[in-house]
């Protein structure tokens, strides 16, 4: 009865992660640009929802909405607003940017037309369970590995801001 | 053909429960924040040996109404050069995360809108999207008190953002799952996880106050001193989702401390009767409600620099310790309640007897360097 809907959906996410991505790009307002990007986010997260992977798309929300888009825009908000082209640097190498995205496009098309998922979708949120076990036993090391690479970060940013002892 | 719930055809009913759902939510989140705003005037007035308002209506029952009468019949104000798109976007950010919270709220055995596995992890990610909202709405204000307010609000929330999920992680260790029916259903007794796990309530009940910007954490919109920070070009209906979304914040931080540490609908009768539990949930939920309008009533406000401090080099530590030592002792007991309550109750003394002697130290290590003379028994312990 309700078979149409997820289509629908479907349809409707793939304009906001494209359109807003498309808009990103090209747009001259940079708060606008950020926004739009949260709005490419959200989408993003309700296609993990279509595909069954709650945890990831709340996920997705809670770190890139909630937390990625928020660093973006105190970014541009501490930094100097002119009316100076945001795009013209990037401009500059449309041709080199049109190559690099067939060169990453088309194994991405490659790919979608001939992968089938033979998983049946679990029950709501019953990713999370598999999801933990395979992070914590199968990727572990890369797992570890990136929370060493954020701390890393997180120590050389408490450096740099550090203010010399008087 | 397939007859749903009441006979309807399942088909409608799908329609039809998400009609009222909605419909049940709005109406909570109104409601719930006319009552709010009436408690919190009477009794903050009780406190401070006030009358509180009384002229409108018996004990002034009809002053909120009143008050929200006034403001949807205020002029809509806009100034001119605010970017307007985001400028009415921005309550409407804030406002919808907060009213599809209400979802995996579990106020019965039997009435929970979507008992979803990961219902903790949602509300937690729902209650992230505000910050969005509170600095748009600081940027399009095109107004610098605007704009510092949404950023200084911006860093408060996502500070505070850290203890109040890492508060939540130590109960989830504990009871092994994400879904508030399940942390509900594992608590049915007097053994409450408040009396196991005081440290993380402590942790997420400061955390949560900040979050919602209550007293004496309401640095994002003090009226008296920082010109209401990103509120300040806001007026009339806008202003009042403002407020409509933080007392309904309020209404959620409540219900998650009432169903993790407080046995959520469990009470005396329910067994009996299932629907007792929305009552039970209630009273509970408004139990914290309270609490926060007394602290509301009794704290003054902090400074900016004190509340981060307080965040990231008292709440954030003691919640990691917390943390570390819970999934040790759940590791190593097979009954880990005793070992968990005593770590816990140690780490909430830690953080009581502990506050005074750093604040101590801190103001003699202040007034060293401003110059003044210090003689020990001058300190006192600030506050």
């Amino acid at each position: 009865m309700f078979d149409f809907l997820e289509p629908l959906f479907f349809l409707l996410l793939a304009t906001g992660v494209i359109g807003a991505g498309i808009a990103v790009v090209a747009l001259r307002r940079i708060t606008a640009q950020a926004l739009l990007m949260a709005l490419s986010f959200a989408s993003m997260a309700g296609m993990f929802l279509l595909l069954g992977a709650e945890t990831i798309a709340l996920f997705q929300v809670l770190i890139y909405v909630g937390a990625i888009t928020i660093l973006i825009l105190f970014g541009v908000m501490f930094t100097k607003q002119d009316d100076r082209g945001y795009g013209l640097f990037f401009q500059q190498q449309t041709p080199w940017a049109a190559g690099l995205v067939v060169v990453v496009a088309l194994p991405v098309i490659a790919l979608a037309f001939t992968f089938k998922d033979p998983v049946t979708p679990s029950p709501k949120g019953g990713d999370l369970i598999p999801l933990a076990a395979s992070l914590f036993t199968d990727y572990a090391f890369p797992f570890e590995v990136a929370s060493v690479l954020l701390l890393a970060a997180l120590v050389g940013a408490i450096v740099l801001v550090k203010r010399d002892e008087p | 053909m397939p007859i749903g719930p009441f006979g309807i055809d399942p088909v409608i009913w799908a329609v039809l429960r998400l009609v009222i759902a909605v419909g049940l939510t709005v109406f909570l989140v109104l409601n719930g924040a006319l009552a709010q705003i009436f408690l919190e005037r009477k009794i903050q007035a009780v406190m401070q040996d006030r009358l509180g308002p009384y002229h409108t209506g018996p004990y002034g029952l009809l002053q909120t109404f009143a008050d929200a009468i006034k403001l949807i019949g205020k002029e809509d104000i806009r100034a001119k050069l605010t970017d307007a798109p985001f400028f009415l976007a921005a309550p409407a950010i804030v406002f919808s995360p907060m009213v599809a919270s209400f979802v995996v709220l579990p106020f019965s055995s039997d009435f929970v809108g979507a008992n979803l596995n990961v219902g903790l992890l949602y509300l937690t990610t729902l209650g992230s999207m505000t910050v969005l909202g509170i600095v748009i709405a600081g940027w399009a204000s095109n107004n610098k008190y605007s704009l510092m307010g949404g950023l200084r609000s911006a860093g408060q929330l996502i500070s505070y953002e850290v203890p109040q999920i890492l508060g939540l992680v130590t109960v989830v260790l504990y009871v092994g799952s994400l879904s508030m029916v399940d942390i509900t259903n594992s608590q049915p007794g007097l053994l409450v996880n408040v009396v196991i796990l005081p440290m993380a309530f402590l942790t997420y009940c400061i955390a949560a106050l900040a979050e919602t910007n209550r007293n004496p954490f309401d640095l994002p919109e003090a009226e008296s001193e920082l010109v209401a920070g990103f509120l300040t070009e806001y007026s009339g209906m806008r202003w009042a989702i403002f407020f409509l979304s933080e007392y309904g914040e309020v209404t959620i931080v409540s219900a998650i401390m009432a169903t993790l540490w407080f046995g959520g609908w469990h009470g005396p009768g329910v067994d009996a009767v299932p629907a007792l539990g929305i009552l039970w949930f209630t009273l509970k939920t408004y139990g914290f409600v309270l609490l926060f309008m007394w602290i509301r009533a009794t704290l003054p406000r902090l400074r900016i620099d004190q509340l981060m401090g307080f965040c990231w080099k008292v709440l954030i530590p003691l919640a990691l310790v917390n943390i570390m030592a819970s999934a040790t002792i759940i590791l190593a007991f097979a009954d880990p309640r005793l070992p968990l309550a005593i770590v816990n109750w140690l780490l909430v003394a830690a953080l009581v007897v502990g506050l005074p002697f750093t604040q101590r130290r801190r103001l003699l290590k202040f007034r060293s360097r401003t110059g003044e003379s210090v003689a020990m028994r001058d300190v006192r312990l600030s506050p």
